[in-house]
């Protein structure tokens, strides 16, 4: 089912929690709602389920307006963050429930519900936890039971509010993959907040990065990582670091240093600020003239393929973080308190309208 | 090396601090001085009750709690009781309910009005009766007129009686209710149970417990309720004597061993009541802790 949300506004008090969001969703699209906390995505998860109202807009599924009806109506399977399962119930009960309460003309029998409660136990592989209560489980298999739960009624969108905020790192990566193969599977559209970039990048077909409210970029994981849109955008999907200056002739200049920006070749005495990953900065032993910038070692972190460097530029005391791979590290011989000289070797300037927002 | 230094303090009794912190003749002074206050205040006086019950002998004990004036006063306070308590279950789920599931203006002043019966004295809760459905009160012309009678009769007791145990089952509830939140309730929702599905196998099972144990205590207060029974039932013998008011006339009219046999019926009732507040309050913290361990 595909879910089209139209210019959605909604306050709490005073405080503006959406602001004119405007977003469609494809049949069969895994879509990450990605922001910090108070940037909007779990009201918006909400409004999309009928669980809280929109002051403005209105939300289609398929071509259908589902604004005015109600969460009971809406046939969605929503998972909580702390998975909000019924207490008082055993796993076998959890699931059940939302066949069971059905009314009578449309409910399955004993027998079908029965089946399909082990079919979907069997999926989630909790089969010999049917008779356990949730507070005899683990998180992990908390939050798979929550899973079961909403897909017992067949839902054709599926709402996910932080759904591996509350594991450790090793269940949450285990989880995040079956629940991709489980979205894949069941062809239904799912969408799920997280705050964890990684988790975004990793599982989703379909970015939505917010922030304070409104949308800042929609894009595949690719899109967003790559050519972020707005500074927010940038900072918030990875490290980074920040090079300020006056941007002349395609030139970022600050002090003596001389940073060659080819695509702003016509900008003429600007300020801007330049945007590079940790692994796009190059660091060599000789200075390279005002292309290169001076930076001393604070910090090496050497486990992995990857070395990452902490720098602290020279005259600006500036923070900077590179990666290299090891060989090149071995090959340069680095060592903490050292002087060096770093190169961007792609930079994303930023000018300061993009900073308003 | 460094793993021996955690290993050797889990070899030390865990329950060394607390001796430490706590000398044996401290804890023995404080239980000692707990266990005679209670002897004294507590104890003293319900063996007083029974041994003077039975001062003259079983007979009269007997014929004191079955004489009918008796009888009419233990089933007009059971009739209240039962009539009290489901009553004010209703109301505190409800406002328990509406306090904890939604958002409104002048919630608070409704968590405040709860606790009023609490705040004021039974006496003037009875005399507000009086002034409203009393012959002179706000309403006494018109029930007159129609042959109502509400002062000076049952159904001014069982308001009264109402008005002084409100707040028992709303305050056992609202503060687990809060502490459990809506989530569960959404849930359901989503999955496509109405208010009353809702209701009915998520919320009510959650809140069982509680509500028991609110529903005792309630049960325990209109049982005993004086004060604003006596201002509006009007002691007519036989009709509108609860127990409490029937125990008060035994004893005006110095018929000790009575009273006193009535007293200890009521007496057991409580202890009875304890009893049951017990075992929920056990098989409470165990379900809890099965649910949330």
């Amino acid at each position: 089912m595909s879910i089209v949300i139209n210019s959605v506004s909604k306050a709490f008090g005073t405080f503006q929690a959406l602001e004119d969001i405007n977003l469609e969703i494809n049949t069969g699209e895994l879509v990450a709602l990605l922001g910090p906390s108070g940037s909007g995505k779990t009201s918006l998860l909400r409004i999309i389920a009928g669980l809280e109202s929109a002051d403005q807009g209105s939300i289609f599924f398929d071509s259908e307006n589902i604004t005015g009806i109600t969460a009971k109506e809406r046939k969605v399977g929503f998972v909580f963050q702390h998975y909000a399962l019924f207490r008082h119930m055993t796993v076998f009960d959890n699931i059940a429930y939302g066949l069971k309460v059905r009314p009578r003309k449309v409910r399955p029998g004993k027998k079908d519900i029965q089946n399909k409660v082990h079919e979907l136990l069997e999926l989630v592989k909790l089969k010999d936890l049917s008779n356990r209560y949730p507070a005899q489980l683990s998180g992990g298999q908390r939050q798979r039971v929550a899973l079961a739960r909403a897909l017992a009624v067949e839902p054709k969108v599926l709402l996910l509010d932080e759904p591996f905020g509350a594991l450790d790192a090793k269940v949450r990566k285990e989880l995040r993959r079956w629940l991709r193969r489980l979205h894949d599977e069941f062809q239904i559209s799912s969408i799920f907040v997280t705050h964890d970039q990684e988790e975004a990048l990793d599982v989703a077909d379909k970015i939505v990065v917010m922030n304070q409210g409104k949308i800042e970029q929609i894009g595949t994981p690719e899109e967003v990582y790559e050519n972020p849109q707005t500074p927010f955008v940038y900072d918030f999907l990875g490290s980074v670091n920040l090079f300020k200056g006056r941007l002349n002739n395609g030139k970022l200049t600050q002090g003596n240093v001389n940073l060659e920006i080819p695509d702003w070749a016509g900008s003429d005495n600007m300020e801007a600020v330049g945007y590079a990953r940790p692994h796009d900065i190059s660091i060599c032993r000789e200075s390279a003239g005002e292309g290169t910038v001076p930076a001393i070692i604070s910090h090496i972190h050497l486990v992995g393929p990857i070395v990452q460097i902490e720098l602290v530029r020279k005259g600006t005391n500036e923070y900077l973080e590179a990666e290299i791979p090891k060989e090149k590290y071995r090959k340069l011989g680095l060592n903490v308190g050292e002087e060096v000289f770093i190169k961007p070797k792609q930079l994303k300037i930023f000018t300061p309208e993009d900073f308003i927002i | 090396m460094g793993g021996n230094i955690p290993l050797g303090f889990t070899d030390t009794p865990l329950g060394s601090s607390r001796e430490a912190a706590d000398p044996k003749w401290v804890q023995w002074l404080l239980i000692s001085i707990a266990l005679t206050f209670l002897g004294l205040f507590l104890i003293l006086p319900l063996v007083t009750v029974f041994v003077q019950a039975f001062e003259k002998g079983i007979a009269v004990y007997l014929e004191a709690i079955t004489n009918p004036e008796a009888l009419s006063a233990i089933k007009l306070t059971i009739l209240v009781a039962m009539i009290a308590v489901p009553l004010n279950a209703l109301f505190g789920i409800m406002a328990a309910w509406a306090i904890t599931k939604f958002q409104f203006k002048g919630k608070n002043l409704l968590i405040t009005l709860i606790d009023l019966p609490f705040a004021v004295s039974p006496v003037i809760a009875g005399l507000i009766f009086v002034l409203l459905f009393g012959s002179q009160g706000l309403f006494g012309k018109w029930l007159f007129a129609n042959d109502i009678k509400i002062i000076f009769a049952v159904p001014g007791i069982v308001l009264a009686t109402i008005f002084v145990t409100l707040p028992f089952i709303a305050r056992e509830l609202i503060p687990l209710m809060q502490a459990q939140g809506t989530s569960e309730e959404e849930a359901s929702i989503t999955l496509g149970a109405g208010g009353w599905k809702t209701f009915w196998y998520v919320t009510l099972p959650n809140i069982k417990w509680a509500l028991l144990y609110g529903m005792i205590l309630c049960n325990a207060r209109a049982i005993g309720e004086f004060g604003a029974v006596s201002v509006v039932s009007g002691h007519i013998r036989g009709l509108t004597n609860t127990m409490p008011l029937h125990i008060e006339i035994l004893y005006g009219e110095y018929q000790f061993a009575a009273a006193f046999a009535v007293a200890s019926l009521m007496s057991l009732m409580a202890i009875f009541t304890l009893i049951i507040k017990s075992i929920l309050e056990w098989h409470g913290k165990r379900q809890m802790s099965i649910e949330n361990h």
